[in-house]
């Protein structure tokens, strides 16, 4: 299956993935609404996105009491809004926190891979994110941790 | 000759075991369902209260559905007796129903507290669908409600009552509320939410009896005045049904013991759901989790085992979430571990509260309180569940931490939570949408 491949050392925390993201899931630019979000390392001068790696087993899917999450056509897990009635089950099933709860719309929300053509891949201006036949995996964990660990990075010996 | 299933209870344990069967076995088995009630989901019920949806949306599985999945009923009926023995269950017309294997999913009832006029006409549970239209149907704008309990229950219907104008009013019993949900600094963000919004909420009020007064429901207090009210709403706990067992045999403590397969003392009875103590992932002990994730989490596994497909299960994550008026309450794990190293801070400005608690570098519990519309908020619900699901160590990020509960993001993504949690699933296989289990004929 296709999947979001994610190569934080490229990130220049631009969050036009972020504002792509964001605009074709709600027609508007607001990251708050984007279902994928970067995180900042090294006193904001290196960042990563993070969004749902798509698990097969679904922790959304199996705990949605209405079945108003499915699989799209892309092999997305998507949340059907008409069906959804905004329980919050599945932000506390998910356990990578990839699946939010919108307050305005009262309903679940996440990554929907944008129908097969994810917008976050064409905004990426560094070659930062992909959509590509590829294995699924912790693509921003060892960057976040050797980031973290580096000169200004949270856990740096002798900052903040 | 077909392996024959019984389900007991058509909740949300007894369907995931239905629908897990199936997506195993394809319809190579009988499977004969016992509800009292036809399958629906409790977790929704708010939102028919509220009217958001129908009534129609509150079911997981209609008749036809059943058929189609080959599940034999008898709705309508309770199981009354068990004989593990000759594999038996008796229901309540008298049927003895023969099985190879049990699955007991019998949930919770609720309770009311033991005062004066609590069984009266006019004073309600909110539990069952029958309870929710017979409380939808009393409501109109400016019904005076008076809810007993401040508990879970309590606040999943208070956002509906007051969308549907009720007057309302909640008194509970402890000294404050939510207090098997959140801590004394949650609960004092909570009531000082809900103050500001114009609900009222009296904790520590002890109502004594509920008597008539022309038409109207008086609610006596102990040590304070009586409150009239037209409709009176007692969310004061549940109880797990298993009285139906008594002299089994099944191996019970507060619940029906389950090992790893959810397997009972009698290995080819299964429980699942409220009625089962199963392991809790966290503290390693076992408990009873009466929560919708445990429900369905125990279905699944147990329908895999009945099913022919060995599944270990790595215990239940005790966790809630419930909105009251925009504000977000969550807990996960050992949230009152009283001997975990804590680490919190709360917002001076805004309701913003994290309690991390931990037992050596493991995140063992954790409390979030926050805005809905606060984008920290939605964001840490999901990643505090995965730093608990995980059981990673957290380290050099535990002072980290210390200096910032908030900074729960980075600590996650950083000490590779997700390369620890892609391989923890529950069946080891691929989930599949619910309508689309084929079954063949």
């Amino acid at each position: 299956m296709k999947a979001l491949k994610i190569i934080p050392e490229n990130c220049t925390g631009c969050m036009r993935c972020e504002l792509a993201c964001s605009y074709e899931q709600t027609g508007t630019f607001q990251p708050s609404k984007a279902v994928i979000r970067v995180s900042a390392f090294e006193s904001h001068t290196s960042y990563s996105p993070y969004t749902c790696p798509q698990c097969a087993e679904a922790w959304c899917m199996t705990a949605c009491p209405v079945e108003a999450i499915v699989i799209s056509p892309a092999g997305a897990k998507d949340v059907v809004n008409d069906i959804c009635v905004g329980c919050k089950l599945c932000t506390i099933a998910c356990p990578y926190g990839t699946i939010f709860y919108d307050a305005d719309l009262h309903k679940a929300f996440k990554c929907d891979l944008c129908g097969g053509q994810p917008a976050c891949v064409s905004a990426c201006p560094r070659d930062a994110i992909f959509y590509e036949e590829v294995q699924v995996t912790d693509w921003v964990g060892p960057f976040a941790a050797e980031r973290a660990q580096a000169p200004g990075g949270p856990l740096a010996v002798g900052v903040n | 000759m077909a392996i024959k299933h019984v389900i007991i209870g058509g909740g949300t344990a007894g369907w995931n075991a239905i629908t897990t069967i199936r997506e195993i076995d394809g319809g190579n088995s009988e499977i004969i369902l016992v509800s009292d009630e036809n399958p629906y989901s409790r977790m929704v019920l708010p939102y028919y209260l509220s009217r958001e949806i129908g009534e129609s949306h509150v079911f997981t599985a209609s008749e036809t559905r059943l058929g189609q999945l080959k599940v034999e009923t008898r709705l309508g009926r309770r199981a009354v007796s068990l004989d593990p023995n000759a594999n038996k269950v008796v229901l309540d017309d008298d049927e003895e129903i023969q099985y190879d294997n049990l699955l007991i999913a019998t949930g919770s009832s609720p309770v009311r507290a033991p005062i004066p006029g609590a069984d009266a006409p006019g004073v309600h549970s909110f539990w069952t669908l029958d309870q929710a239209r017979q409380l939808a149907a009393e409501l109109q704008p400016g019904t005076r409600v008076a809810m007993i309990g401040a508990g879970f229950i309590s606040f999943t219907i208070l956002d509906s009552l007051v969308q549907r104008g009720a007057d309302l009013k909640i008194f509970e019993i402890a000294p404050r509320i939510l207090p098997r949900m959140v801590d004394d600094t949650g609960a004092g963000i909570v009531a000082k939410w809900l103050a500001d919004k114009g609900v009222q909420v009296q904790a520590g009020a002890e109502v004594t009896s509920i008597e008539e007064s022309g038409g109207a429901k008086v609610l006596k207090f102990k040590g304070g005045p009586d409150v009239e009210a037209d409709v009176v709403i007692m969310a004061t706990g549940i109880k797990t049904n298993l009285e139906w067992l008594e002299g089994s045999g099944v191996e019970m403590n507060a619940g029906i013991l389950v090992n790893d397969f959810l397997r009972s003392s009698e290995s080819n009875i299964y429980a699942a759901g409220d009625v089962a103590e199963g392991l809790d992932c966290v503290t390693g002990e076992k408990a009873i989790h009466a929560i919708e994730p445990t429900a369905m989490q125990h279905g699944r596994v147990a329908g895999a085992n009945m099913a022919g497909v060995e599944t270990v299960y790595s215990g239940s994550l005790l966790m809630n979430i419930v909105g009251v008026l925009g504000l977000e309450i969550a807990s996960f794990g050992s949230w009152d571990d009283p001997e975990a190293e804590v680490i919190e801070a709360v917002q001076p400005d805004r309701p913003a509260y994290r309690k991390l608690l931990f037992r050596g570098d493991r995140l063992t519990g954790a409390i979030i309180l926050g805005s809905e519309g606060d984008v920290w908020t939605t964001n840490d619900v999901g990643i505090l569940k995965g730093l608990v699901h995980s059981g990673n160590e957290l380290s050099a990020w535990k002072e980290q931490l210390r200096k910032n509960p908030f900074d729960v993001k980075r600590a996650f993504l950083a000490t590779g939570a997700a390369a620890a949690l892609l391989p923890k699933t529950l069946l080891g296989r691929p989930s599949v949408p619910e309508r689309d289990i084929a079954v063949s004929s």
